[in-house]
């Protein structure tokens, strides 16, 4: 089976790496955009700082809303077991992604083991049309909205309103969730950055601080993606700051704005894209005659790619490191079809071993 | 390899060896003068001194809460240096890598992080395995976990408790096991606000001394080398020291460690109503010698508060600088995160006077821990300073010149002429740090110890001299001249490794299953997750 390409000709897995290495070395401006696991993506910001790259998540909108939420304004938060054992209310913020839906069932098949309350209530707020993950039991969460009104505005009329404050618009069934707060011991609301403004996310710390003054609450993070939120954890300990980081200046540095990946290639910034997806993806439209170094789990040669190495799933091909939002942390996962196909650590590692440097790679 | 450190003034109180000699390493230890042995390599330390590399007891230097604070705050940890060529990302503020590069110039080789989340163990390990050059350690925290405090109440035998804490610290790959405001984080989740010694967990009915107790005999009877480590109740609150007095006495004669007792030094005397109680501590702390303290000394400046006592950093929200926090409700303490600055204010010097009391009036230094509960109480960085004051009367003069008189006037500390000596230095550092956490490969210079050495050029500037070593050896591997990091390499971390029960094993499973949803294997990991070769380094228990 061929495992590498230079352009659409097959070559050895060692020569791709080595024409990989020399488009990064000549790269005015290397960008690189992960989905990947954890040792994927120590080994991608190793070889980043050697080459001077920015990287990114490869569809960072809702990562970056996530983690803005942290480095702006920071947040009152909740492990996902303590969400299972404790929250007498889930509120569920917004539309959660597909990953979520599985967990969210469970809290509406389950009741909390370490709450008074042996029983779960569950609201969802959002707009008019918002649908809830389907629950358990035939259950139908209670919906809290503003008719129209986005998320943001919905949860502001939420936050005023539980005030005591005059909304124009008053949120629907307002009386069942101030009925269910004052009973609840441990209301957890379930946020992402998915489909919802950095400014709701603002807007749901401040109701959440609020209900603290009197009674716990707290919001469970689900990230949008859990590769992107195990890569940002990553890199902020390797660098000190979450993703959007880039080296061009040869120390690190951190800016939402100019290191938004999608952006630098939108914008004709990038002259060189390296993209390390397990996945195969769209290539993305670009202004300039942008390289691509395309890791991903293939079968043939990625379109208009410069380079492409295929690469193994994690937890599929090759066991790994990932972030797992079911339990909060990082989490170890088995091969579940070991196959021969390298991990994308291992591929980076080689392509780094052929940019020319005094010291090995510390990933 | 055959290495010769020539003619530095050793300081080895472990072995009594002090005054001018040879120092020898074959490969990574270090051995006995060889006879007519050639050395291949020889260190001049003439004008040195020469001592075992250091070990801090207690920094939080990686895990969930470490990477939170860092993610809080990207504003406090740009880099500025130009990128490293030998050590890569080494520049980058506050990360792993400089975390290890900035310990080794300081000449510390081995650093334990003392408030790992069970929970979070494999993030916790994969941070301290990108520590470059040092050797760590964790500290697994339990006392706010519904499984233990479930068998409290339900009075579970004290094998069951023991298999328990067993499980943990082998599974987590701990070297210790912590306890945090005992008790209070589960008290806290059912709104409770304050939280004391004798006070009650309300669903379990289980108070904090009694989840300490617990601890600390399971720990004793596991022959778990370091004694259960106390966080004490009511950090930072004006009359805290009766908390930790309270705390001191409830040893009864079973070793126990405190953690950051300057955090608990505050008396209720004066206008403000906050006072030192340092000489009271200090004089209970001499009169138990089964009791061991460090001190989180505070040093003025920008820092963090990083700590799993999530009631107390609820608490202390309202006073981040800059105004934002992270509050965590973990599956046992979760934590929280609060920026602070501490000025030289009323409240900071106070504060900062009470760590030098307690470190100057404690009078056994292999009792007392230098550590500054990083970055708690200030960044590691602040050791140089901070050996500084200990050592020099006039350093501190000095200061305390540039401090309100309202606070010095409620301490003692001008009127103490105790200085720190290098011996004394060298016990609380290295000797007693390793005796403390029972290893007993380092903290000294004895033949057979392993090769952790720094070599330090001695000049009238304390804090140049320990801040930047001349020469530091790590596992034998030379890696510091001249306060630079010449290379990387990869410490471990040192872990014991206690047979788990199987039938407790099996009770786990039970109960993961039954309350989470989960199985186990979602919380284990093998060695291989931490991708690095042998990332950890086997402790025996006492037998
Ligand atoms: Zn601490």
């Amino acid at each position: 089976m061929a495992v590498a390409w230079i352009g659409n000709r097959e070559t050895l897995v060692e020569r791709a790496a080595a024409h990989a290495a020399a488009l990064l070395g000549s790269s005015r401006c290397p960008v690189f955009s992960l989905d990947t696991d954890i040792h994927g993506t120590r080994a991608a910001i190793a070889l980043a700082e050697r080459v001077g790259a920015a990287y990114d998540h490869a569809d960072s909108a809702a990562v970056s809303r996530e983690t803005a939420l942290f480095t702006d304004k920071g947040a009152m938060t909740v492990a996902p077991g303590e969400a299972r054992r404790r929250a007498d209310v889930v509120v569920i913020v917004g539309e959660l992604p597909q990953i979520h839906h599985q967990f969210v069932s469970e809290l509406s098949a389950t009741v909390p083991d370490l709450s008074a309350k042996n029983q779960r209530e569950i609201f969802l707020v959002g707009s008019n049309g918002a649908s809830a993950p389907p629950l358990n039991n035939g259950r139908t969460a209670t919906l809290l909205s503003c008719g129209e009104a986005s998320l943001g505005a919905t949860l502001a009329a939420l936050r005023a309103q539980w005030k005591g404050r005059q909304t124009s618009q008053p949120v629907s069934n307002f009386d069942d969730f101030t009925k269910a707060l004052e009973a609840a011991h441990f209301p957890v609301f379930l946020f992402s950055g998915d489909a919802t403004e950095g400014l709701a996310l603002e807007m749901l710390q401040g109701l959440i601080t609020d209900l603290n003054r009197k009674s716990r609450a707290s919001g469970l993070h689900l990230p949008a993606s859990e590769n992107g939120w195990g890569s940002a954890l990553a890199s902020t300990w390797m660098t000190g700051f979450p993703l959007r980081t880039g080296f061009a200046r040869g120390v690190p540095e951190f800016d939402p704005w100019r290191y938004d990946v999608a952006r630098m290639i939108a914008d004709g910034e990038a002259d060189l894209h390296l993209r390390i997806s397990s996945s195969i993806v769209q290539p993305q439209k670009k202004k300039n005659r942008m390289a691509l170094i395309a890791l991903a789990k293939t079968e043939e040669p990625i379109a208009g790619a410069a380079v492409t190495i295929a690469i193994g799933e994690a937890g599929v091909d090759h066991e790994a490191v990932v972030y797992s939002s079911r339990t909060g942390s990082l989490r170890s996962i088995d091969a579940r079809a070991a196959s021969e196909l390298p991990s994308a650590a291992t591929v980076i590692r080689l392509v780094a071993s052929h940019v020319s440097a005094e010291a090995a790679l510390p990933c | 390899m055959l290495t010769k450190i020539a003619g530095g003034d050793i300081i080895d109180p472990v072995n009594g060896r002090v005054g001018k000699g040879d120092l020898w390493i074959r490969d990574d230890k270090i051995i006995a003068a060889p006879v007519g042995g050639a050395a291949d390599r020889t260190i001049d330390a003439a004008g040195c001194i020469v001592m075992a590399g250091a070990i801090d007891i207690h920094s939080h230097i990686g895990g969930g809460n470490v990477n939170t604070a860092r993610l809080l705050l990207p504003e406090q940890h740009a880099a500025h240096q130009e990128r490293p060529v030998t050590t890569p990302l080494s520049n980058a503020g506050w990360s792993t890598f400089q975390t290890g590069c900035l310990y080794a110039k300081m000449g510390f080789t081995t650093v334990v992080e003392p408030a790992m989340s069970p929970g979070a163990a494999l993030h916790t390990h994969l941070e301290l395995a990108d520590i470059p050059i040092i050797d760590k350690a964790t500290l697994a925290i339990l006392g706010n976990d519904d499984f233990l405090l479930s068998m409290i109440r339900d009075d579970a035998s004290s094998q069951m408790i023991e298999d328990y804490v067993a499980w943990t610290v082998a599974s987590t790959r701990a070297l210790g096991v912590k306890v945090i405001n005992a008790g209070a984080a589960a008290a806290f989740k059912e709104n409770v606000r304050t939280f004391s010694l004798d006070d009650v967990v309300p669903s379990y009915g289980v108070s904090s001394r009694k989840i300490v107790k617990t601890l600390q005999a399971a720990v004793d009877s596991l022959g778990v080398p370091h004694p259960l480590h106390v966080h004490c109740n009511n950090l930072g609150s004006p009359g805290s020291a009766d908390t930790a007095a309270a705390t001191i006495a409830a040893a009864e004669g079973l070793p126990l460690h405190l953690a950051h007792l300057q955090f608990y030094g505050y008396g209720t005397e004066g206008k403000r109503k906050f006072s030192s109680a340092a000489a009271r501590l200090a004089e209970l702390v001499n009169a138990t010698p089964e009791v061991t303290i460090d001190i989180g000394q505070v040093m003025f400046g920008q820092t963090v508060t990083v700590s799993s006592d999530v009631m107390r950093q609820f608490s202390a929200r309202g006073s981040a600088q800059p105004k934002k926090s992270v509050i965590h409700d973990g599956d046992g303490n979760g934590g929280g995160i609060v920026p602070y600055s501490y000025g030289k204010d009323f409240y900071g010097a106070m504060q900062w006077a009470i760590g030098l009391e307690l470190f100057l009036l404690i009078d056994d230094p292999w009792r007392v821990f230098f550590t500054t509960d990083h970055p708690n109480g200030a960044p590691f960085t602040a050791y140089p300073a901070l050996f500084e004051l200990l050592m020099s009367r006039e350093a501190r003069t000095e200061m305390i010149a540039r401090l309100p008189k309202s606070a010095m006037a409620l301490s003692t500390l001008a009127a103490i002429d105790r200085e720190y000596t290098f011996e004394e230095i060298a016990v609380m550092t290295r000797a007693s740090p390793a005796k403390l956490l029972g290893l007993t490969d380092r903290g000294h210079l004895g033949a057979g110890a392993i090769a952790d050495i720094a070599v330090y050029r001695r000049d009238g500037n304390i804090a140049k001299m320990l801040g930047q070593a001349a020469y530091v050896f790590k596992d034998g591997d030379l890696v510091v001249q001249d306060g630079e990091i010449t290379h990387y390499r990869w410490g471990k971390a040192l872990r014991l490794n206690p047979s788990p029960d199987k039938a407790m094993v099996r009770r786990l499973e039970d109960y993961h299953q039954q309350r989470y949803g989960l199985s186990l294997d979602w919380f284990n990991f093998p060695d291989s997750a931490i991708a690095r070769e042998q990332p950890f380094g086997e402790v025996a228990c006492r037998t």
